[in-house]
């Protein structure tokens, strides 16, 4: 029963430190997806197979959300006719390189400079790297079919002919009700209201985040985390599959990687914090509504396969 | 069942939500809740979010008549009765089993403590004293006054301990200080005591520490703000 106090308590410290900082992303995200401008500006980002990227990533800095809040964004920006890498670079890259997130990390690191500064470098190289492996796919086979409806529609006729725009010129007629919710700016009632039910729903997932995490730390032998932890390989393999399935959002991850900081490998906790914002359970789900089922499978393999290499490199350079 | 229907079916239950949630961070701030669970920075942070929550939650509250809701997910009623459940079981941890299960590595010192007089040092800052300056010989026959809880661990002699937070109780470690206990002690795993004696020497596996010699030992309550940052 003692334990079971403990647990409840640390469950209740990481939920009432995390929904502060969770609020504070879906309000930035809502505010976002208001602002983002339906201007041909999206349609003049550098196409440069690295520019465009780069590009994106730092479009973080202006548009400032979670994982989550930044799905719908980027699928705006990819609707609109952003160049892919410019998308893509924010999507991967964003969750991370955004202040919300930076300060987030800082408030539960503030001892740890080197993971101040190696999250968002981690970050910005896996969406490059990304971006760069999608970009070899043809569009018709990396974005998810009514996306890419309603990019081609964005896009120039010598880029793209009539009969692939599907916009009732040639071909089949646009879905035009599932068009509206996109185009159509929300009024600020109906925003308050899609953000409010965008926070509850990342506030369960928060919910089961935070009781995981407090159960891992009450119960499970100290011994077992020091033997798990340890390893150098072993621990960041372990992290990250903590990171796909505890799906929690990039600005309060830093929160719960706190919990975990003391027995586990540097390089494993950068791999937590580097995979969940690319990488999870929830986000399997949110992706479909921007990339085909083989790119989102292109992009889990890929991303693990990069936090692994950065994590043991890090744990080769810090043990 | 058709009753859970209809309240998910409610356009009050999401800004409902919101209040309930809103209602918790400001209670957690106003109840001194907190000062159990975090460092002392967050406080104001929270309180602002809590009070934010609710405002939003009154601005859609008056709104909701005019707008349509989809049905809410069962989700959502897994959180409301989670916070339902935060408000009527307040924390109640075991200092002395949550730190038996951390390591010891203490976080940097807020200010510098080395100037202060032994006797108005606090445990924390002669556990950091100690350890960045490891002759034990200096500190032998210096006046000790310090308070924190019994810290049992498996194997070893009751120490008495503080907790340092920088976040929340997730990433609390423990800071400790052996104790030469009396012969009539009996220290019980989180019991909160008053020490006033002297730091001595002791030899342990071939290895001088210093070790708390009490005069005088007072058992007193949990101190209101029992996290030391």
């Amino acid at each position: 029963m003692t334990r079971f106090a403990t647990g409840w308590a640390i469950f209740q410290g990481l939920l009432i430190e995390a929904l502060p900082f969770l609020l504070l992303g879906v309000s930035i995200a809502g505010l976002a997806r208001w602002l983002v401008p339906q201007s041909t500006w999206i349609k003049r980002l550098p196409r440069h197979p690295l520019l465009a990227p780069v590009v994106g990533a730092l479009l973080g800095f202006a548009l400032p959300a979670c994982e989550c809040g930044n799905v719908p964004v980027a699928r705006r920006l990819l609707a609109s006719g952003a160049p892919l890498g410019t998308g893509f670079g924010f999507l991967f890259a964003a969750p991370v390189l955004n202040p919300i997130v930076l300060a987030s990390t800082w408030a539960a690191f503030p001892d740890k400079t080197w993971l101040l500064w190696g999250r968002p470098i981690g970050a910005f190289l896996i969406a490059i790297a990304l971006s760069a492996l999608l970009g070899l796919l043809p569009e018709s086979r990396l974005l998810a079919s009514a996306l890419l409806e309603e990019r081609r529609l964005s896009q120039p006729l010598s880029r793209v002919g009539l009969l692939e725009r599907r916009s009732g010129l040639v071909g089949v007629d646009f879905n035009a009700s599932e068009r509206r919710l996109e185009e159509v700016p929300l009024r600020p009632a109906e925003l308050l209201q899609h953000s409010t039910r965008e926070f509850l729903s990342l506030l369960t997932l928060l919910v089961f985040g935070c009781a995981l995490a407090a159960a891992v730390q009450t119960w499970l032998p100290r011994s077992w985390l020091l033997a798990l932890g340890s390893g150098p390989t072993v621990s960041v393999l372990a992290l990250m599959l903590l990171a796909l399935v505890v799906s929690v959002c990039s600005s309060v991850d830093a929160f719960l990687a706190l919990g975990f900081a003391a027995q586990v490998t540097p390089g494993a906790l950068l791999a937590f914090l580097l995979l969940g914002p690319v990488v999870d359970l929830k986000l399997a789900g949110l992706f479909t509504v921007l990339l085909s089922t083989r790119a989102i499978a292109i992009t889990a393999v890929a991303a693990s396969l990069l936090v692994l290499l950065i994590g043991q490199w890090v744990n080769l350079v810090l043990l | 069942m058709p009753r859970l229907s209809r309240i998910r079916q409610s356009r009050y239950l999401p800004p409902l939500v919101l209040l309930l949630w809103g209602w918790l961070l400001v209670w957690s701030s106003m109840s001194a809740r907190l000062d159990l669970l975090l460092n002392a920075v967050f406080h104001p942070v929270v309180a602002i979010a809590g009070v934010v929550l609710m405002v939003l939650g009154a601005i859609q509250l008056r709104s909701a008549p005019r707008l349509k809701t989809p049905l809410t997910p069962l989700s959502w009623l897994v959180s409301v009765a989670v916070a339902l459940l935060v408000l009527l079981f307040p924390p109640s941890p075991s200092f002395s089993d949550l730190a038996a299960n951390r390591s010891e590595i203490l976080p940097e010192a807020p200010r510098l403590s080395f100037f202060l007089p032994p006797e108005q040092r606090t445990l924390t800052e002669w556990v950091r004293l100690l350890r960045s300056q490891p002759d034990p010989d200096l500190h032998a026959g210096d006046p000790v006054r310090i308070s924190g809880f019994v810290l049992q661990r498996p194997g070893m002699q009751p120490q008495l301990a503080r907790l340092t937070v920088r976040c929340c109780l997730a990433d609390a470690t423990p800071a400790g200080l052996p104790i030469e206990w009396p012969a009539n002690a009996d220290p019980k795993p989180d019991e909160w005591l008053s020490i006033e004696g002297t730091m001595t020497t002791q030899t342990k596996d071939g290895l001088l520490i210093n070790v708390v010699k009490p005069r005088t030992i007072q058992s007193i309550p949990r101190p209101e703000r029992p996290l030391e940052p």
